[in-house]
């Protein structure tokens, strides 16, 4: 391997946009140990943005960082965590992330930078030109009061078309805490918009002439791609087909994988058949269409293609197209976007015409993107609508609205099911209009704060689907049990981890797993079938570490935790094995730096416990287990009065959760009365400094309160 | 037949079977002998004398004897008696276990969906949506699936299979053998809420 280093832009971009300086560092040298992506956001919230400093304070930073694989030619790579103090954080703002794919972090990286750190405040509106070295901030009075889409459409104009646009909308002007950044149509950070609003930021423009270097071997690089390709499944890492085929023993009709030969993207002009062999590499990107996987078999003829992040082929972001919307809804016919935000517009409505996959929900699909990716407004993993729907059905609306305001709102709409009812709410919300757009567009948080309502309240009931601190549950225990909860805990906003789901979802038989599971954490028993929960176990703590810290790391490394990592695949020859050690072969070919899995894990993990350090800074508290790391009741109740570790519960046991909560200290290396690192983790991890910072705030375990 | 005969009536046999399996198909080893007679394999070889290795090309017959030994010691190949009773062959790496299965029920619904809903229930577990029958490669009518259930129901040797409906509407099948009622339901919800729960 050469000696030269590459993966790295070079260079960390630094504007204060209260005194108009802009200014850079190198990104080795000061950020090289944590790599990118959340890792550097966190190290500079924790190095800069002094505890108790509001979202909307101009102390407060946003950080946009990609990470040392994004740019480059690593499938499913093109990810920018957007680090903050995160407006959303329920009873305290506190550290956190949003994430957005598209192109806007290879062009950043291209145009020379790994990250960009927004300080200060501007006293008007501008937006922020990055062309290479060339870096101005220039006058954004024109496109404040914009949506997203004209936004992005007239910098683009003033750029050039092969530029990147991140851009908030009109709920991000207004500092709405549910506020997105967006670029490239639908690839948004949730939760971030409305701190670039507070900081008069309305968009980043960014366009890159460079390249990034790879130190290692060409050959052996493009050698690993090919393999890497090899071991793709559909999106999310679903690794079976719905349907089956000659070429897989196995199959799953829950399967994101829905593409086959015979089906057709309608919509595409002309229009395009699936023909030959859908395992085939160049089969790839016609395996995930998440319009039929959401909305159902009638999104076919709609289907114009997938779109998606950089170099990555599975392009989640379905592009539909229904040209009935745009004359009876005077929206554009196309739209294009993947989980929630297809999600967005249906979800508002208890019933719909036709059903949840039927054509009127399509159309509420289309409205609710149309209106919400303009607007900017985030649905907090759509908590936003399970929320408005709880308020609605318990009559909570009515209760706190004025009168007036609550007779205004077309709720005869809203009882049919039609979707102009959303061009009513959405707006409402998004540009936090009256008494029901200033709470509901703070996300859960705000009604706890403006309303009174109870956090207790949220987290009994199943049907809020709400974990904590203002936000959802992420893949709890519906999904894998206790890994599911622990990694719930961790966070201070929905967990967004998908290294433990992607494998219980992979759709390969239970046995199957249970062998990569052994292989892979120890024991068969680090996996349960989903409502056939067993007892906690060590093994099972492994992997709920190791899902952390590959999900941090994937964040930092530029990589999409959506679909990695990928430690099963669609191969019968390599008996469904993937390859766990596939991030740190792309790491040491990227950079020159030789890296082994367990040295790449524990970057990853010294990402993750630096957010740990930081929340407890922030919060100033050294116990964890009794202040942070939460389960809602609704985690330790069967509607049907089961029993935990009955086969169709989901329910956990209280004393098992505790003994899981000892087991993941344990194997974390933290004080398992605390859940707090340990000067011993600190130390391991190369955060010395950071373990004495705590020490001398008393948060370190052992000191006396 | 010599080792010589034997290897290259082993070549031409493989060739027959990766070939059906490449399209989709199974293979008998009438199917087998009929291939090579159709492409004058016996017909070229019929007398011919490979003058170096003073060896002959055998016969039909000794071929058909031949090739059960050989197709079943090919570590390319898998076999099973179909349901014509026959013993039928296919290459696993190009026609999957599962979906050879599927081939050789096609002609008879009731047991294509019995043992589909069965190793589903057993092997994931999971119950299946009925629409499952509906799409390739089983392909059957909705009529037909309401015939086939019909059936079912009434027949001694199907009773383990059964249904769920969701609160969605949607039906789930599967086999009691293997999935308790109270878990299939679980199950069948849990399905249907995936994608509500992205
Ligand atoms: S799977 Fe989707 S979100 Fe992830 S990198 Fe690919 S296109 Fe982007």
């Amino acid at each position: 391997m050469a000696a030269t280093t590459g993966g790295f832009a070079g260079k960390v971009l630094r504007v204060d946009l209260s005194t108009g300086k802009i200014s850079t560092q190198d990104t080795r040298e000061k950020y090289g140990d944590v790599l990118g992506g959340t890792g550097l956001g966190y190290q500079v919230l924790w190095e800069e943005v002094p505890p108790g400093t509001g979202p909307f304070d101009s102390a407060n930073k946003l950080v946009f960082a990609t990470g040392v694989l994004a740019g480059t030619g690593v499938p499913c790579n093109g990810r920018t965590a957007v680090t903050t103090i995160f407006p959303t954080c329920w009873p305290k703002p506190l550290v956190g992330s949003g994430h957005m794919g598209g192109n806007f972090a290879a062009k950043l990286k291209y145009a020379g930078y790994d990250a960009l750190i927004v300080e200060g405040r501007a006293d008007r509106p501008v937006w922020l030109f990055i062309r290479d070295a060339r870096v101005e901030l220039r006058d954004a009075s024109h496109l404040w009061g914009s949506g997203i889409r004209r936004t992005n459409l007239e910098i683009s104009q003033e750029m050039g078309a092969d530029c990147s646009v991140a851009a908030i909308g009109q709920a991000g002007e207004r500092l709405a805490p549910m506020a997105i950044v967006a670029n490239s149509l639908s690839h948004s950070a949730g939760g971030v918009g409305g701190v670039m609003g507070s900081k008069n930021l309305k968009a980043v423009g960014v366009q890159g002439s460079g390249a990034v270097r790879i130190a290692g071997d060409k050959g052996e690089w493009e050698k690993l791609i090919k393999f890497h390709l090899s071991i793709l499944g559909g999106n999310n890492q679903h690794v079976v087909p719905s349907f089956p085929t000659p070429q897989s023993e196995y199959y799953n009709p829950a399967s994101r994988w829905v593409g086959e030969p015979g089906r057709r993207w309608g919509a595409a002009e002309p229009p395009v058949e699936i023909t030959g062999n859908i395992f085939d590499l160049n089969r790839i990107a016609y395996r995930t269409n998440s319009a039929a996987f959401f909305l159902g078999e009638g999104a076919w003829k709609h289907t114009v293609r997938g779109n998606g992040c950089t170099a990555c082929p599975i392009r989640c972001h379905t592009v539909i197209k229904v040209p009935s919307v745009a004359a009876k809804y005077g929206i554009h016919e196309t739209a294009q976007n993947t989980c929630s935000g297809l999600n967005f517009g249906r979800a508002f409505f208890k019933a719909l015409p036709g059903g949840f996959k039927g054509p009127t929900a399509l159309e509420a699909c289309m409205v609710g993107m149309h209106l919400a990716d303009d607007l900017g407004l985030w649905c907090n993993y759509g908590q936003l609508q399970r929320d408005f729907l709880k308020l609605q059905r318990e009559g909570l609306l009515k209760a706190k609205l004025g009168a007036t305001e609550y007779a205004s709102i077309a709720w005869d709409k809203f009882e049919s099911g039609d979707p102009t009812f959303l061009f009513d709410i959405l707006p409402r919300i998004g540009e936090r209009r009256g008494e029901l757009g200033q709470v509901l567009s703070q996300g859960t948080a705000g009604l706890f704060r403006h309303w009174s309502m109870q956090e207790d309240d949220w987290g009994r009931d199943h049907a809020a689907r709400y974990w904590k601190m203002g936000h959802p549950k992420h893949h709890s225990s519906e999904d894998d049990g206790q890994c599911g909860v622990i990694i719930n805990t961790q966070y201070n906003r929905d967990a967004q981890c998908h290294s433990h789901t992607n494998f219980v979802r992979n759709g390969l038989p239970l046995s199957v797993q249970k062998r990569l599971a052994a292989e892979i954490w120890g024991s068969p028993d680090a996996v349960d079938g989903a409502g056939d929960y067993t007892p906690m176990n060590l093994h099972k703590a492994r992997r709920a570490r190791w899902s952390l810290v590959r999900k941090e790391l994937h964040d930092s490394l530029g990589l999409c935790n959506w679909m990695g990592p990928w430690v099963a695949s669609p191969l019968k020859e390599r008996g469904y094995r993937g390859d766990d050690s596939l991030e740190s072969r792309f790491y040491s070919l990227a950079t020159g730096r030789k890296l082994d899995r367990e040295g790449l894990d524990r970057m990853g993990e010294r990402i993750f416990t630096l957010h740990r350090a930081l929340t407890m800074r922030d919060m100033g508290q050294l116990d964890m287990r009794a202040h942070h790391d939460l389960a809602p009741a609704w985690v330790f109740k069967d509607q049907n009065g089961a029993a935990p570790f009955t086969k169709g519960t989901i329910r956990m046991d209280r004393d098992d959760i505790s003994r899981a909560m000892d087991l993941f200290y344990e194997v974390m290396g933290w004080d398992k009365a605390t859940g707090a690192p340990t000067a011993e983790a600190y130390a391991r991890l190369g955060l010395k400094e950071v373990g004495k910072a705590m020490h001398a705030q008393k948060l370190m375990p052992g000191d006396a309160a | 037949m010599s080792p010589e005969e034997q290897a290259r009536l082993t070549e031409a046999a493989t060739e027959v079977v990766l070939q059906a399996s490449r399209e989709g198909r199974l293979t008998s080893r009438k199917d087998v002998l009929e291939a090579l007679v159709a492409d004058g394999y016996f017909h070229q070889a019929a007398g011919h004398v490979d003058t170096d290795n003073a060896r002959q090309t055998p016969t039909e017959e000794e071929a058909a004897i031949a090739l059960a030994g050989i197709l079943a010691g090919h570590p390319g190949l898998a076999s099973f008696e179909g349901l014509s009773g026959e013993t039928v062959y296919h290459a696993p790496d190009l026609l999957s276990r599962t979906f050879a299965r599927i081939l050789d029920r096609k002609g008879s619904p009731l047991l294509l969906m019995a043992e589909e809903i069965r190793a589903n229930s057993r092997d994931y577990p999971r119950p299946v949506p009925v629409e499952l029958f509906e799409a390739p490669p089983f392909a059957l009518a909705p009529e037909e699936i309401g015939h086939v259930l019909h059936a079912m129901a009434a027949d001694p040797g199907y009773q383990d299979i059964s249904f769920t409906t969701a609160p969605t509407g949607a039906v789930y099948l599967f086999s009691t053998l293997h999935l308790e009622r109270g878990y299939a339901a679980f199950l069948a919800l849990r399905a249907e809420s995936l994608s509500e729960n992205p």
